[in-house]
């Protein structure tokens, strides 16, 4: 490639970016409700931009339930990259699940066996809808699912595929603690390939967890796009937060700035980064709460 | 600003402080190239070349230039040789031969000697299992491995006579590609003969070619593109049509 070619490329790419700065970003702050601060935003990866390809991320928040007692559900889904269709079955997902895991979590289950069944009841009426909806192929629109439903007594989360999810919880000489919640089992020893909500034993692929700890005042959920950068492996131990890019990316939540568009533009620069996309090319998901 | 702001895809100060492991998406990709004294001239001259571009080229895609890692393997002069970029390594040693894509320096090669395809292909085989078993113990993930082999000739032994030893190396590919270990491809390039296209069909039933010429720059291109293909977690499918398309791109480069 000569360097006329590269600075074209460079130019089409800046054009891009700059048409995509609002419009391309799925970004939303969500409802004031009383409780929990969401943010989400999905950002295409250095691939499908440079593609020209549209984000196959999507998030969604929801809040149900009466104010004294609502319950927030959060869902991030990543379209599987093979797939013609994914990002719409992406989409589709998350407010599959936001619909579907706010009304099984009216049922107010008392028991972490109660919340386990709660959630994977959820996940099939999720994963039942998804198919009888997607014409065709429902493989054509594959796609992960990563959820969280934030009740007043519990924390739930399901998961099938890759995504991931991190809590903030206590703190220690005053650093705060972070969790990674457990994923479900690795499918291949290699990292791009995982099971989908499509997948045909889904079912058996799917954790699900029940969190009872009412210090937690953070939580965030991604797609695997952020795998490298949000966690950390240190050798010899097993996977867990990369607590710097948690409190970061949280802190920026609790305190958000005066302009929420110039927030937004950090965050989808931080996303877009040169350094994050040397770890991973993906699409790139981070759905935010915590608490007001 | 806007403008500057998108071109330098720097992070702001909001976010400056925090700390990434480096811990990247390994993509092991190896060269297992033939420089027996077939290739001497023009066509070892032509792979130099080619292999400083491409070079210049994962230099320039910020993904593949941090996930990729290259490791040459070449048989000819000196028997069977690793390469830590542009290091020809001692036999034995303990370095591993990969090298990050960004700070990989392409090997100035030269054509002499015999064809130890075999042993190559061993050593090709050899290394990725290695190479995974340290990522594994760095706590890395990884993608599936990509090995290439490019041959204009047919195996020989160490006095440069042709052999059946290759058929050794046969069913142990087919049950590595089987268990998904690594993609190999195996292309003959030059004047490689009918029974050297054989050998290269038995190596990898699907992704083998006979190309006209020595159209490094394409056959390397096509690897970045089949890396990049493995990023984006394409399908099988993906992988058969790149292969395809190169395959059939060949009359214009050719003429």
């Amino acid at each position: 490639m000569d360097r006329q070619d590269r600075q074209d490329r460079q130019d089409r790419q800046d054009r891009q970016d700059r048409q995509g700065w609002y419009d391309g970003l799925d970004r939303h702050d969500g409802p004031a409700r009383p409780g929990w601060r969401i943010h989400g935003m999905s950002v295409e990866g250095y691939r499908h931009r440079r593609e020209n390809i549209p984000c196959q991320d999507a998030w969604h928040s929801a809040v149900v339930g009466p104010p004294d007692a609502a319950v927030v559900v959060l869902a991030v889904a990543d379209g599987a990259g093979s797939r013609p269709h994914s990002g719409q079955g992406a989409r589709f997902a998350v407010q599959l699940a936001t619909t579907h895991f706010g009304q099984r979590a009216e049922a107010r289950p008392q028991t972490a066996q109660e919340v386990h069944e709660l959630l994977l009841d959820a996940f099939v009426d999720v994963r039942e809808e998804f198919v009888s909806r997607t014409e065709g192929d429902p493989d054509d629109f594959a796609a992960t699912l990563t959820v969280v439903v934030l009740a007043p007594t519990w924390l739930g989360h399901l998961s099938v595929g890759d995504g991931f999810v991190v809590v903030r919880s206590g703190a220690e000489g005053g650093e705060r603690h972070f969790h990674l919640l457990p994923q479900p089992d690795a499918v291949s020893e290699y990292s791009n390939e995982t099971v989908f909500l499509t997948s045909t034993d889904a079912e058996h692929w799917v954790h699900t967890e029940c969190v009872r700890d009412d210090g937690i005042d953070g939580v965030l959920l991604s797609t695997d796009g952020l795998t490298q950068a949000a966690l950390s492996r240190p050798p010899g131990r097993p996977r867990g937060a990369n607590a710097s890019f948690a409190s970061a990316v949280l802190r920026s939540l609790d305190s958000p700035g005066p302009d929420p568009h110039a927030d937004d533009r950090a965050l989808a620069e931080l996303l877009r980064s040169d350094r994050l996309t040397a770890f991973n090319a993906d699409d790139k998901t981070l759905l935010r709460a915590v608490r007001a | 600003m806007r403008h500057n702001r998108a071109r330098n895809r720097t992070v702001r100060t909001e976010y400056a402080d925090i700390e990434f492991e480096n811990n990247a998406q390994r993509l092991p990709l190896v060269l297992c190239l033939d420089t027996s004294s077939s290739m001497s001239g023009p066509p070892i001259q032509t792979l130099n070349e080619a292999l400083r571009e491409w070079a210049r080229e994962l230099h320039d895609d910020v993904s593949l230039s941090h996930s990729v890692d290259v490791a040459v393997v070449t048989f000819g002069q000196q028997g069977v040789s690793t390469w830590q970029g542009s290091r020809q390594l001692p036999p034995q040693s303990p370095d591993s031969p990969f090298v990050p894509a960004h700070a990989f320096r392409p090997p100035l090669l030269f054509a002499e000697g015999v064809t130890l395809m075999t042993e190559a292909l061993e050593l090709a085989m050899w290394i990725v299992s290695a190479r995974k078993t340290e990522l594994r113990r760095s706590g890395l993930q990884y993608y599936r491995p990509q090995i290439c082999l490019v041959t204009d000739g047919l195996p020989t032994d160490g006095t440069g006579h042709p052999t059946d030893n290759w058929k050794r190396v046969v069913p142990v590919l087919a049950a590595e590609q089987q268990a998904r270990h690594f993609r190999l491809y195996a292309i003959g390039v030059g004047g490689i003969t009918p029974r050297g296209e054989e050998v290269l069909q038995a190596f990898a039933p699907k992704f083998n070619a006979r190309l006209n010429g020595f159209p490094f720059r394409q056959l390397l291109q096509m690897m970045s593109a089949s890396a990049t293909a493995e990023q984006k977690g394409a399908g099988d499918e993906v992988f058969e049509k790149i292969f395809s398309q190169f395959k059939t791109q060949r009359p214009a480069w050719e003429s």
